[in-house]
């Protein structure tokens, strides 16, 4: 594989800055350097995550070494008129202040296509839903870190579908203590057991045919 | 009746005081702090561990020096004890004598951190070296030079500012105060720590009965969990905050 694929595998957020720009020199296609270079090495990481060879610095070096590219990137694919794989908003559940697994979802999600609109930590159900409607989103993604807090993701969802923004868009939630139980429990669309399957997750979901 | 305790060494002194008066006899064991940062399966799994050791013929039931503890607790099965679990989230509900006034401290409080004896002194000594590849896991418990050392200098310092990065949502420190403090020590320590973090500081008095009444065998359903054998923790997330179910 190429220079780029070993910088993000590696976490060398320098090293694939300077093989983004090396091979677009070279005359590469942008788009094709996401799809045959960074989403392949993103999948690697997160195989090498589920079998524990790598552990969450190493994602967090990998994401990090991604965006070095994607920043170069991103304009090229903004001007060539390519569409986002969806467009995503993101934040951690009113009271949640821990946000470290939500920026690594965000991050990841970028890298693998999407726009992603951050709303930080400590996110009401009103700002997400102000958010999911202002942006058209057609995904929510939801964080929690503390089990106290993760009630608030049923108000989430309470609060999207009052606003009648759903079934258009999806709700994906995640987190340390959050599980394919309680995602089922309150209605949520899709739950990522951690942040190296949440894009494979989101994909699904933005992908899922909308009902009649 | 004769209790087995497994307890987590953040609540040391309180476990030890309560112990102390109980009119049972208490064995009771502490287990590192890591074990939360092992994340709730494996936490669960550890303490699943732990727990089978107690012997069905010398104890009359199992007690759980924890609460469901970022779902720590979560499928914790009883065996051949029935297993005792105070209903809380986590320790500072214990501490402060309850899910209901932590619920509203936390509500009234946005982004604090809270300190008691446990927190203050430990967590470092104990051996936590059973816990193996935790740090490596999480890596959020690398001092800077740590992460330095074994992800190079551009990335260990961008690894420590973002596991330290939540600490800039914080305002607040609040030390839970339980009385059995030997003096003013743990909370001149807890007032300095917030000085040089920046954050506001507050005290709360923190309320025992919880430890009194597990160890004292008040195992109301309102305070407290009983899970008999052939049933384990599910947690429900409402106001109970976890219930038992039949062990699959």
């Amino acid at each position: 594989m190429s220079d780029l694929y070993d910088a993000i595998l590696n976490g060398n957020a320098k090293a694939s800055a300077a093989a983004t720009r090396t091979a677009l020199e070279a005359g590469a296609a942008a788009l094709d350097l996401v799809q045959r270079e960074m989403i392949p090495a993103m999948d690697e990481v997160g195989r090498r995550f589920e079998c524990e060879d790598y552990f969450v610095p190493e994602l967090l070096l990998s994401a990090r070494a991604m965006k070095a590219a994607l920043e170069l990137i991103r304009p090229l694919l903004t001007s060539s008129g390519a569409q986002p794989a969806g467009r995503v908003v993101i934040g951690t559940v009113k009271g949640d202040l821990h946000d470290i697994g939500k920026n690594l979802v965000a991050s990841l999600l970028e890298g693998g296509g999407f726009e992603v609109i951050d709303l930080g930590s400590d996110v009401s159900p009103e700002r997400f839903v102000e958010a999911a409607r202002t942006n058209g989103a057609n995904l929510v993604c939801v964080s929690a870190l503390l089990t106290v807090t993760m009630p608030g993701m049923k108000a989430v969802v309470q609060a999207m579908e009052t606003a009648g923004l759903r079934p258009k868009a999806k709700i994906m939630v995640g987190g340390a203590p959050v599980t394919q139980r309680f995602a089922d429990e309150i209605g949520a669309d899709g739950y990522g057991e951690n942040a190296a399957v949440a894009v494979a997750v989101a994909r699904k979901l933005v992908a899922a045919p909308q009902p009649a | 009746m004769r209790l087995k305790l497994i307890s987590c060494e953040v609540l040391y002194r309180e476990m030890c005081a309560a112990a102390a008066r109980a009119p049972h006899q208490v064995d009771v064991e502490f287990l590192p702090k890591g074990l939360h940062d092992l994340g709730g399966a494996a936490m669960c799994a550890r303490l699943q561990e732990i727990a089978d050791r107690a012997d069905p013929a010398v104890y009359d039931a199992l007690l759980m020096g924890y609460a469901l503890c970022g779902n720590g607790v979560a499928g914790l099965a009883s065996r051949a004890l029935p297993i005792v679990i105070p209903r809380a989230h986590d320790c500072i509900a214990l501490l402060m004598g309850g899910r209901e006034r932590y619920q509203v401290y936390f509500e009234n409080n946005p982004g604090v951190y809270y300190r008691s004896t446990g927190w203050l002194e430990r967590g470092e000594n104990m051996d936590q070296s059973i816990l193996g590849i935790v740090k490596d896991k999480t890596g959020a418990s690398y001092s800077l030079g740590e992460l330095i050392a074994r992800y190079g200098d551009d990335n260990g310092r961008y690894l420590f500012e973002e596991f330290s990065s939540y600490q800039r949502h914080y305002r607040q420190l609040t030390f839970i105060a339980t009385g059995l403090e030997p003096d003013g020590r743990f909370e001149e320590q807890a007032v300095a720590e917030a000085a040089r973090r920046g954050w506001q500081f507050d005290s709360v008095r923190g309320d025992l009965r919880l430890f009194e009444k597990l160890v004292g065998g008040e195992w109301d359903e309102n305070d407290f969990l009983v899970v008999p054998p052939g049933w384990r923790v599910k947690p429900v997330y409402d106001g109970g905050i976890m219930d038992k179910e039949p062990i699959p």
